[in-house]
């Protein structure tokens, strides 16, 4: 219902003025303000951080033993041995390990808030097999325990997603991961937005079921084809007017719409795929899709069917987010192999990640990577904690599209740092204390940096 | 399945080698006993006929030796209130059996139970060699009876304990009040209460009971636990009323929000079958819900088995994961073992499992090391004696996929 009836008035009236009357004044051009939602985050205050002697897994491959970690501005300022600062405040981290903040590309938070009640239920707008228009960060409640929860974990960057029940859910946003009374106050500045697409089982079955298309798989693809056909012409379009206007003629904008903006929006590069696909034979088909119509297939979600076509993946520069052993639940997510993860990784150019989809299991992330790690070792790799936390930090921030920002432990890099009381592949480990541009917003020991929900207050 | 062969030909040379039952001695294992005995640094665990003959702190001689070489030996853990062999795949209608709307108190799925799914190998990939199946959900409050099953995956005798606690679901719900679903749970003890009193005073032995009065009456003995699944802490406090009037053995299932409670817990003696990952308000039911809740509960003497949330068939293999974690928020190793071993066999009556003690099965599982710990291997996994393999459907797909062939994949088999 975009259409509302004022435009196509004016498109009426233009269409009869366009002909005779292209030398009449030009109009003001009429451009599409992509940001209207501004992230209003600003970074808690940061002290200028020494942390000593610690095991670091940089996020980039490596493992630092006995390494220190400058932070100053928000910032890494230092990698190394022996750094030393006249003011910054210094934690000994001996015996302690450091990772970069980890970063779930997968999670409902806020949108599936906790408590789960009908009221909450803001993650799936389930009326059309196209819903783009919807952006999931409307839906955000800030105030959803899980985010502290989250972030006891070591979670400091997380992508919101829209629900799986249509071909396009929506827009995605991602956050930094700090207690907010608003959504802006958490969005990632410059993040690209993400649109969330869903193969398989669950739009034909939630289409299906009401009689409208999609019923089947081939009726998924119909949908797909149909929509970038149709941002297509509208992207055609705007470009034709904006070509038009700076050749100084009087022309009209097309009519403005929010889902086409979206689906636009990905065929120019700006926005990325997201996109819930389980079986091997679908995913090589959104990549044909993809190339079909110019844009790029991006991150696969829950692909449990990765591991078929892990060339296929990497060759495409598509990474793949998973879970180490979710199975079962339905047909596509019958084939699983706890090595999946392993096997997408091995290949060159892969960017294998580990996600949740799971407000409860964004809180081991660390633990989820451990089970991938040990098992695959198992069965014949030779997977180091070093790489392993690539899964949950830099391939996750290149997924994200925020890999120069986050990610990693590098100089320049925003200091999202998580120090752990010990190997976090471990299932004791915990994270002790949780920075974010270089403040800390969790310690273990320290209540006052244990952030509460409104909701939890005064709960018994 | 190169393990399972072994074992078979290994059957084979016995039964040729006469009459005399053959002997498996497990030696130079720490054996965690989930016992008062605790753990034995290095010991023996002897096999005969399956079972447990001897448990001892010496290295004792067999027809079979397996040398641990100082590795840890722990009872096959057991996990409960799942749907382990009454589900394949969640979606798919026709091969769930573990649920019936209008079951009842009666309904019985464990007569579904498929020893051949695929869940029941992966399973055993978590160390698992038991498991209590139960209905999930029904119109209630009585949703039906669990079982103990063994996860051999032989056809004849999987269900090794049918019907062993009666189960019931109550709480908040979407349609009318908890307390409707509580009262009619009330009223149906009660009824029987009084049924019995009657019968008992008129001497009448005439009628046979309906089997759901005979369920009801082996409640109301103790014969028979009540499993009731409820998560907020004044529901529970009710049903300890509700056990203290007709002497139910009455046990908590969820229990998300016991914390507060947990000292009444105690005093009543109820059990507490729970997830110890659970730690968010996921309703009204369970605002307290905490990571720390397992270990509260266990230093308050409560009895604590630990169950997986969630789709907990698929995903019991995790039991060992959980009890970790369990461990790293307060729960004491020896307590966190026996979640998953010795207290739900305690709770459910299975007498002949659940920890290494003589007498019982010799149901047993060998780890490189900390059996919580994620890096660590499960090296061996034994049902009544009998390695069993710990291979399931998704290594063989993980190897059709890794294979070198220059066919299609169709061809690695």
């Amino acid at each position: 219902m975009q259409r509302f009836i004022p435009s196509a008035l004016v498109v009426a009236m233009s269409l009869g003025l366009a002909a005779c009357n292209k030398q009449a004044p030009q109009g003001e051009h009429v451009s599409i303000n992509k940001n209207p939602y501004p992230s209003t985050y600003q970074p808690y205050e940061s002290a200028k951080l020494l942390i000593k002697n610690a095991t670091v897994l940089t996020g980039t491959g490596e493992r630092l033993d006995n390494a220190d970690v400058l932070i100053l501005d928000g910032k890494i300022s230092q990698v190394g041995e022996n750094l030393s600062h006249d003011t910054a405040r210094v934690i000994d981290a001996k015996g302690k390990w450091v990772t970069p903040g980890i970063i779930d590309v997968h999670s409902h938070l806020g949108a599936y808030p906790s408590p789960s009640v009908e009221s909450h239920q803001d993650g799936n707008e389930m009326t059309s097999p196209n819903t783009a228009y919807v952006w999931v960060e409307h839906s955000v409640w800030p105030q959803d325990p899980g985010f502290n929860t989250a972030r006891a974990g070591g979670i400091t960057s997380l992508q919101i997603l829209p629900g799986s029940a249509n071909l396009f859910g929506g827009r995605g946003v991602t956050l930094k991961n700090v207690p907010a009374h608003t959504m802006q106050a958490m969005k990632f500045p410059e993040a690209p937005y993400g649109l969330k697409m869903a193969c398989g089982e669950n739009p034909k079955r939630v289409y299906g079921s009401r009689k409208i298309s999609p019923s089947t798989r081939m009726g998924n693809m119909a949908g797909y084809r149909s929509a970038w056909a149709e941002a297509t012409e509208y992207k055609r379009a705007w470009e034709k007017y904006d070509a038009d206007h700076k050749l100084g003629l009087a022309v009209d904008a097309p009519e403005r719409d929010i889902k086409l903006d979206t689906l636009r929006g990905v065929l120019d590069g700006e926005i990325m795929i997201h996109n819930h696909c389980y079986k091997a034979e679908e995913m090589a088909m959104m990549i044909d899709l993809s190339n079909e119509f110019g844009y790029h297939a991006g991150t696969f979600h829950h692909g449990i069917e990765a591991y078929k076509i892990a060339d296929l993946l990497a060759d495409n520069g598509s990474c793949a987010a998973l879970w180490p052993d979710w199975w079962g639940f339905k047909m596509e997510a019958y084939d699983m192999v706890q090595e999946n993860i392993a096997i997408v990784d091995a290949v060159k150019n892969s960017c294998a990640i580990v996600h949740s989809d799971s407000d409860t299991t964004i809180q081991r992330l660390n633990q989820e990577a451990a089970k991938v790690m040990y098992r695959a070792n198992e069965n014949g790799f030779d997977i180091k904690e070093e790489h392993a936390i690539r899964w949950i930090t830099q391939n996750a921030a290149k997924s994200l599209g925020v890999d120069d920002k986050v990610g990693s432990i590098e100089a320049g890099k925003q200091a999202d740092v998580v120090i752990w009381n010990q190997n976090p592949f471990s299932v004791y480990a915990k994270a002790e204390k949780v920075f974010i541009d270089g403040a800390k917003v969790y310690d273990r020991s320290d209540e006052k940096y244990q952030a509460k929900s409104d909701f939890m207050l005064g709960q018994q | 399945m190169k393990l399972f062969k072994k074992t078979l030909l290994a059957a084979a040379v016995l039964s040729s080698a006469g009459a005399m039952a053959k002997t498996t001695a497990i030696i130079n294992a720490e054996i965690h006993t989930a016992t008062e005995q605790g753990v034995i640094k290095s010991g023996t665990v002897l096999i005969e006929d399956g079972k447990i003959k001897a448990v001892s702190n010496e290295q004792l001689n067999a027809d079979e030796i397996i040398d641990a070489k100082g590795k840890i030996l722990t009872p096959g853990f057991i996990g409960s209130m799942n749907q382990l062999g009454l589900v394949e795949v969640g979606a798919v209608a026709s091969s769930r059996d573990g649920n019936e709307k209008k079951g009842g108190i009666t309904f019985d799925p464990s007569l579904a139970f498929n020893p051949k799914s695929t869940l029941i190998a992966y399973a055993r990939k978590g160390g698992l060699t038991r498991d209590v199946i139960a209905p999930g959900w029904g119109e209630g409050p009585f949703v039906g009876l669990s079982s103990t099953v063994n996860l051999s995956g032989e056809f004849g005798s999987s269900v090794v304990d049918s019907q062993n606690a009666i189960i019931v679901n109550l709480g908040g719900t979407k349609d009318g009040s908890r307390a409707a679903s509580l009262a009619k749970f009330i009223d149906k003890l009660e009824g029987q209460h009084t049924k019995l009193a009657k019968k008992s005073d008129k001497k009448d032995e005439k009628a046979d009971p309906s089997k759901e009065e005979r369920l009801l009456t082996a409640a109301l003995k103790g014969e028979k636990p009540i499993v009731v699944r409820v998560s907020r802490a004044q529901d529970m406090l009710e049903l300890i009323k509700v056990k203290e009037r007709f002497g139910i053995d009455l046990v908590i299932s969820g229990a998300e929000d016991a914390l507060p409670i947990k000292a009444e817990l105690a005093k009543a003696k109820v059990p507490v079958i729970l997830s110890a990952m659970a730690n968010l308000p996921g309703d009204f039911d369970s605002l307290n819900a905490s990571l720390t809740t397992a270990g509260e509960l266990e230093k308050a003497g409560v009895q604590v088995a630990l169950t997986i949330a969630g789709d907990s068939s698929h995903n019991v293999y995790q039991l060992r994961y959980d009890a970790g974690n369990a461990v790293a928020y307060g729960m004491s190793r020896e307590g966190a073992l026996k979640a998953i071993t010795s207290n739900v066999a305690d709770i459910f009556n299975i007498e002949d499992a659940g920890s290494i003690a003589v007498g019982k099965a010799a149901d047993l599982a060998l780890w490189s090391a900390d059996p919580f710990e994620i890096s660590t291997t499960l090296e061996k996994v034994m049902i009544n004696g009998v390695e069993v393999s710990t291979e399931s459907r998704h290594d063989k797909l993980r190897d059709r996929y890794m294979a070198e062939t220059n066919m299609p994949r169709a061809y690695t088999k």
